[in-house]
């Protein structure tokens, strides 16, 4: 037997069992503690909403059928482009970081550790510093007034502009981590390989690394994303709560409008929609893969 | 209100009862009629020691410094406390019954939710000998009729606090949102009750409104003023109005106390249209561990001087009127003729779900 | 090895870098300010910091957040690798399912996390508190660490572990002297991303905790939703340098290990 079918017989052969072994602990958690309470949610989504909160006895889809209105699809095409761009751009700004940090040999851990620490405050307090960098007496338009480039203040706080940036702030983290981690593992003999055989820079990055960051790409991508799409505190501290993104639509279900039904039913449409973006994506990069 | 099951009213009646017997305190000021004179089960019953421990669920920053430690000192219990940010997060827990709160602080307008599931316990007005502090526009609510389950903690009105050295005119109605002039200097609270009931108090209606045509008049309003706002805020505004970033805002009179008390040039008033006046106030939970601590603590905080440290630092009102004179602010009860522009919040009822669309439309305009 | 970066992008990560910090850097400076709405520099105090020490609520917060953030990461980042490991190394019926129960976490809004868990815990009778908050939070962290160290794990040279095992490690050696290290940075990316979000989370929190079990962030949120005062800066000034300082240390201790065998 050669040895590359000894290698390939061992690896098909491996038992099974001891993958399930593997699996068991995290997928029983995940089970009990996550989808138990969400198939409790589906079921309160097709119940009657209980007039002082909770759901009452009745099967009916009628809340499903109310989301399907013009005024709520609006609001959930716009969450989905909202958290397009921020995607993006955490992304174009994102990969340069993770690249820099993975190449930064001593100082990786340390370099990784600042992408990490303002993570550590807070959500909240770094929205109100946020806030207070972008509002009009805040540091921002001090130091324009004072350079002299503005004579009033610019609106920066409770625009569009402060919600994408608030977002952008929020997920970053989220898309440097796992490009990092892919990058890292990037064997630096390919890279000379690709050199030694004349590869411009920009060759080298785009069929060397980028290529084989990909799978870091995807989860970077993906973690950004979804949560966007769930996000409702920044639209509401940074964007002056004068726009709805599907979360804020949510959170108001449950908390001040106590519709549970109708809460739970424009979340499992969102939760669909997610899904299918995400078995989309998944699809298309293993064609490419295939392909590449 | 009116069309509480029948289950409601015995027990509204039971709850008259409990008060006429257990109470003997103050009984001119309930203003019952025709209460029995037959004993509710239970409900006379002493307490007991007093237990170790303590544990409230408050809105955040609602005590004052020396509320809790002081308590602690003087009756050998431990306080924990917990804060909430909305009324839903408590009732939630609240419903969910293994909370091991004692005491809770539910605005009126919760009181329906909380009765429905009957969470409440009936207060031993024995235990309570500080009760006549209580001022008698706070007594006999009518939604916790006879305070058979609650203590007054606090009240405030919703209004407009405004830079009196930035705007002009005193903007004592609710048009002001409409005056192109402040175009990006003004904002409203980010809250639906608020914002559409101030509208429906500019044409005259009741802020509790679920007629469709008043409804839609206010969405028309509100549509109107949207382009104005520099945004649906709550809380922050404080700090913006303070530097002068935001000249007018919708607030809560606590929230526009802690302002003045920073910047002296801002002024709070309720408009001649009128606005929203609330109440918190203190409920004891049926699953209470500590249910003698608790009242302890309830009678601990009628005290005046602890009542008027608690309103000086919420800068929300004190429905002690005994600690009325102990306050730094001094907020003076609402007179008959204030009294008659302002109203309490009720629940919607199904009425909140048509509240909730027009939300949701005039924020994603 | 800096020479393969390009200076552009050192420039652009020093940006990114800039953007991430400031608002950080701004939070610390306000801590020092004289002025309980930080509405402008007023001047210095240590007032904020003085009335921490008098604020049981926020250190007990903190005291909890860093029970709850340690147990939970422990326990998230063993399940989570050990579930990347398993989707990555095995041939198994139904991995679509389980690679779909992983993503679905990451779908799912907090809110709908938080009272679906709340709905749970009192149908099968589990007292709220540090308990239940653990709980919720190694959930929703499992999936965080499965996916970065998955995305690790995907590509990585499984001919190494192979190499050891025909060089007659058993799998148990091959998994520890191979597998591990070279995985190392993923399961500390997956660990760190689990502990920032268990250490930030308030809205799933803020559901399933009871009497006496509020964490740091839903201390916090109630101060930062009344009024911004100052304290919060300074605690959070206070946990920035102090997590500063226990990375440096691990580092430097790593280092310190890893140098005789010539790093």
């Amino acid at each position: 037997m050669s040895l590359r079918r000894r290698v390939l017989g061992w690896s098909a052969a491996r038992p099974t069992r001891s993958g399930y072994a593997l699996l068991a602990p995290g997928m029983i958690w995940l089970l009990l503690f996550f989808l138990a309470p969400i198939g409790l949610m589906l079921v309160y989504s097709v119940m009657k909403r209980g007039l002082y909160g909770g759901v009452e006895p009745g099967i009916t889809l009628e809340h499903y059928r109310r989301f399907f209105d013009p005024l709520y699809l609006d609001i959930l095409l716009r969450t989905i482009l909202w958290s397009f761009v921020c995607t993006v751009l955490c992304l174009v700004i994102g990969y340069p970081v993770a690249y820099v940090v993975a190449r930064a040999g001593r100082w990786r851990q340390w370099l990784l550790f600042l992408v990490v620490l303002p993570f550590w405050t807070s959500f909240l307090v770094r929205m109100f510093a946020m806030i207070f960098l972008l509002r009009d007496s805040g540091f921002i338009n001090s130091v324009l007034l004072r350079a002299g480039l503005v004579h009033e203040p610019v609106a920066l706080l409770y625009t569009p502009f402060a919600v994408m940036l608030g977002l952008v702030y929020g997920f970053l983290p989220l898309m440097i981590l796992p490009i990092y981690a892919s990058l890292e593992k990037l064997d630096v003999a390919l890279l000379e390989a690709a050199e030694v055989l004349g590869a411009t820079p920009r060759a080298r990055f785009t069929r060397v690394i980028f290529p084989l960051s990909l799978p870091g790409v995807v989860a970077g991508s993906l973690l950004t994303f979804i949560p966007a799409l769930g996000s409702f505190v920044t639209a509401d501290l940074l964007g002056g709560a004068k726009q709805v993104m599907i979360g804020n639509l949510i959170q108001n279900q449950f908390t001040v409008a106590r519709n549970w039904p109708f809460g739970s039913a424009a979340a499992f449409v969102l939760m669909g929609v997610v899904l299918v973006a995400v078995v989309g994506y998944l699809r298309r990069r293993d064609a490419r893969e295939l392909v590449g | 209100m009116a069309n509480r099951a029948t289950g409601e009213l015995a027990r509204r009646e039971f709850v008259r009862r409990v008060i006429a017997t257990g109470a003997g305190l103050a009984t001119a000021n309930l203003g019952l009629a025709g209460c029995g004179p037959k004993v509710a089960a239970g409900a006379g019953e002493d307490l007991g020691p007093i237990e170790k421990g303590l544990n409230l669920y408050l809105w955040s920053d609602y005590l004052a410094d020396d509320t809790v430690p002081n308590f602690e000192k003087e009756f050998g219990v431990k306080v924990t406390v917990d804060t909430y940010e909305s009324n839903e997060e408590m009732a939630a827990k609240l419903m969910a019954g293994a909370s091991g709160y004692d005491l809770v602080l539910p605005s009126s307008y919760l009181f329906p939710v909380l009765f429905s599931k009957d969470l409440l316990a009936p207060l031993r007005r024995k235990y309570l000998t500080n009760w006549g502090n209580v001022a008698p526009l706070f007594l006999n609510p009518p939604w916790d009729p006879g305070n058979a389950h609650s203590v007054p903690w606090g009240w405030g009105t919703t209004g407009i606090a405004y830079r009196k050295d930035l705007v002009r005119e005193r903007p004592d109605s609710w048009a002001v949102f409409f005056d192109e002039r402040y175009r990006g200097k003004v904002t409203m609270l980010d809250d639906l009750r608020d914002v559409i009931g101030s509208f429906l108090r500019l044409r005259g209606r009741s802020l509790n409104s679920v007629d469709p045509a008043e409804l839609a008049a206010a969405k028309q309003d509100a549509l109107k003023a949207k382009p104005n706002l520099r945004a649906y805020v709550s809380a922050p505004v404080k700090a913006q109005l303070i530097a002068g970033d935001v000249w007018i805002a919708q607030m809560w009179s606590g929230d526009a106390q802690q302002a003045i008390a920073e910047q002296p040039a801002i002024e709070y008033l309720v408009p001649k249209e009128g606005g929203t006046i609330f109440s918190d106030a203190l409920v004891m939970p049926r699953s209470a561990p500590h249910q003698r601590a608790a009242h302890e603590f309830l009678n601990y905080i009628l005290r005046p001087p602890v009542a008027a440290a608690i309103a000086d630092k919420t800068g929300y009102g004190t429905p002690n009127q005994a600690a009325l004179p102990l306050t730094r602010a001094k907020v003076p009860y609402p007179t008959a003729d204030e009294l008659g522009r302002l109203e309490y919040q009720k629940d919607l009822g199904q009425g909140s779900e048509q509240w909730d669309r027009i939300w949701t439309e005039i924020k994603a305009a | 090895m800096n020479r393969r970066v390009p200076r552009w992008v050192v420039a652009a990560a020093t940006v990114v870098y800039l953007f991430l910090h400031a608002p950080v850097v701004a939070l610390v400076v306000f801590s020092f300010n004289d002025s309980k709405f930080s509405a402008s520099w007023t001047g210095f105090t240590m007032e904020w910091y003085r009335r921490l020490l008098e604020r049981d609520d926020i250190l007990d917060g903190l005291r909890r957040s860093l029970v709850v953030g340690g147990i939970a990461t422990v326990v998230a980042t063993t399940f989570g690798t050990l579930l990347a490991l398993a989707l990555a190394r095995h041939r198994m019926r139904g991995r679509q399912a389980v690679e779909s129960l992983l993503y679905l976490p990451l779908v799912t809004p907090e809110i709908i996390v938080g009272i679906s868990l709340l709905s749970l815990f009192v149908l099968a009778g589990i007292p709220l508190g540090l308990t239940s908050i653990v709980i919720a939070h190694i959930a929703f962290c499992i999936s965080f660490v499965a996916v970065v160290v998955g995305a690790r794990l995907k590509g990585m040279d499984e001919h190494l572990e192979e190499a050891a095992m025909m060089l007659g490690a058993d799998e148990w050696a091959a998994f520890w002297k191979v597998t591990v290290p070279q995985l190392l940075p993923g399961i500390v990316a997956g660990a760190l991303l689990a502990f920032t979000m268990s250490f930030d989370d308030y809205v799933i929190t803020s559901f399933v905790s009871g009497s006496g079990s509020s964490t740091l962030p839903v201390v916090v949120y109630g101060m930062v939703r009344r009024n911004v005062e100052p304290s919060i800066n300074a605690i959070s000034t206070i946990i920035v340098v102090v997590t500063s300082l226990l990375i440096y240390l691990a580092d430097r201790l790593q280092s310190a290990r890893l140098a005789p065998a010539g790093r």
